[in-house]
């Protein structure tokens, strides 16, 4: 792990288990609803204060807090034109299986590329470090995923154009 | 299978078949190659005669080059009139093959080669101008030769695809051949890119490679296409286009048989690459997405309360 990643995963380490006390908040403007407060926005009291947690000008985690549930988006490092179309190709693939995986959102927020919605359900029927502990290891080896599929594409790409050159010696 | 056959695998084992002395049987059979080619296999007459015909999108570009003369001289004794919607026809009758097997064999692979041999026209004028043109070139310095040897022959244009084309051009000291292909997809392009970029580095980087041709490749038409119909400036991006340059050694009478058999699959060997890659990368995905999953559902507790029994077998309900 690089020098600079360990304080910034520490850092999210912790706003995340603290930002994790969630509790059960009926809403306030419909009857016998309950709604995750921060994807509703319905009365400002019940928000707190958004954070964003940077790494880099590439890579940045935001969390958005409310009383009952708590909106953490990631934007993953994308150096290049590869890079980035893997970063689409595989946010794309977790987002079409966020049935299984329930504290993803559908739909990444503006300017991130993946974000997660955790509500007080969650909380309640999971283990709270053990959800901190997933957003973690995810953020870790999103990026050695990433740099791995583009050395992978260039060692092919190698291999691929040298073979179709030789025969021609 | 890294490299991809030059001939059409399934001609060759279906030949193989009726050619081992089986017993004759009636085939009709549509066999599809790349680049939208179709062949069909038929026994009108009789079961002992096989008719293998083939279609080329480009047919009547081939025939302007010379396809027919080449088809001639690798098929002569078997060409028969073309069925009607194919562009050309071969018969071979069972009954009349040759004796030894090696003859046999050689018989069999010819005819998997027809779409190679269709398509080889083009390349074979280009390989005999640039002889013509050398020669011409020998006998003039630098400065004093005359405009057309300098700058060569007529660009030769296949349109093979829908979109896509080879464009062939023969100079005096080398042949060029353009391919132009089209990227349908942002990740294709992007993926190509890569691919190509490797195809112009390899040369440089690998000493073994010096004397392979030089590849270069760009988004806008090359200047050797300039004024060829067809060639639209479109800038939209979608189209790349890719150049060998075949040097001399590249052209010479022993050489020039795989040369062409080769730089014909460049194409379908690039595409087929790319396609490999993506579906590599799309499993490697679902892995570490199922990973993911593991390590999110250890967040679950596991609380999972066992039913209890007795010895005796009786079971405790929880009164609710």
């Amino acid at each position: 792990m690089s020098q600079s990643l360990r304080p910034y995963l520490q850092a999210v380490r912790s706003s995340l288990t603290a930002a994790l006390a969630l509790s059960n908040f009926a809403s306030q403007t419909s009857e016998r609803h309950n709604v995750p407060e921060i994807e509703a926005a319905s009365s400002p009291e019940l928000l707190l204060n958004p954070l964003t947690i940077s790494r880099n000008d590439t890579e940045r985690v935001l969390i958005e807090p409310s009383v009952n549930s708590v909106r953490i988006s990631l934007k993953v490092k994308q150096a290049d034109e590869i890079e980035h179309i893997l970063v689409h190709k595989f946010t794309r693939f977790l987002t079409q299986r966020a049935e299984s995986f329930f504290i993803l959102r559908r739909k990444p927020i503006e300017g991130y590329d993946i974000s997660f919605l955790v509500t007080n359900y969650h909380t309640e029927a999971l283990l709270k470090h053990k959800l901190v502990d997933f957003i973690l290891q995810f953020m870790e080896e999103v990026d050695k995923e990433i740099s791995e599929m583009k050395l992978f594409l260039n060692a092919r790409a190698r291999f691929v154009a040298e073979s179709f050159l030789t025969p021609f010696d | 299978m890294l490299l991809l056959d030059y001939q059409n695998v399934l001609i060759q084992s279906l030949l193989t078949e009726r050619f081992s002395g089986a017993p004759p049987a009636s085939i009709d059979q549509v066999v599809s190659d790349f680049d939208g080619v179709t062949f069909h296999l038929s026994t009108p007459e009789s079961k002992t005669k096989i008719l293998v015909s083939i279609h080329v999108k480009c047919f009547k570009e081939l025939v302007q080059y010379g396809a027919q003369a080449v088809l001639e001289r690798e098929y002569g004794p078997y060409i028969v009139s073309p069925e009607p919607g194919y562009d050309f026809s071969v018969q071979i009758d069972l009954e009349n093959l040759p004796a030894e097997q090696e003859a046999r064999e050689e018989l069999i692979m010819k005819l998997a080669l027809l779409k190679r041999n269709a398509m080889a026209a083009p390349f074979e004028r280009a390989f005999d101008e640039f002889a013509e043109l050398a020669e011409e070139a020998s006998r003039y310095t630098s400065e004093s030769a005359p405009q057309g040897v300098k700058e060569g022959g007529e660009v030769m244009s296949i349109h093979y695809r829908e979109e896509e084309a080879i464009y062939i051009k023969a100079s005096h000291d080398r042949v060029t051949v353009i391919f132009s292909t089209v990227f349908r997809e942002e990740t294709d392009r992007i993926f190509g890119k890569v691919f190509l970029q490797e195809f112009v580095d390899a040369r440089r980087r690998v000493v073994t490679l010096q004397n392979a041709p030089q590849v270069l490749f760009r988004n806008t038409p090359p200047l050797e296409l300039e004024g060829v119909p067809g060639v639209e400036n479109a800038s939209e991006g979608e189209m790349s286009y890719v150049t060998f340059v075949l040097f001399p050694r590249h052209l010479t009478p022993q050489r020039r048989y795989d040369s062409i058999s080769h730089i014909q699959t460049f194409r379908d060997y690039f595409h087929y690459h790319i396609k490999a890659s993506k579906a590599y990368i799309h499993t490697r995905m679902r892995k570490r997405t199922a990973d993911f999953l593991q390590v999110l559902n250890r967040a679950r507790p596991e609380n999972e309360e066992r039913e209890r029994k007795t010895a005796s077998g009786r079971t405790f309900r929880v009164q609710s």
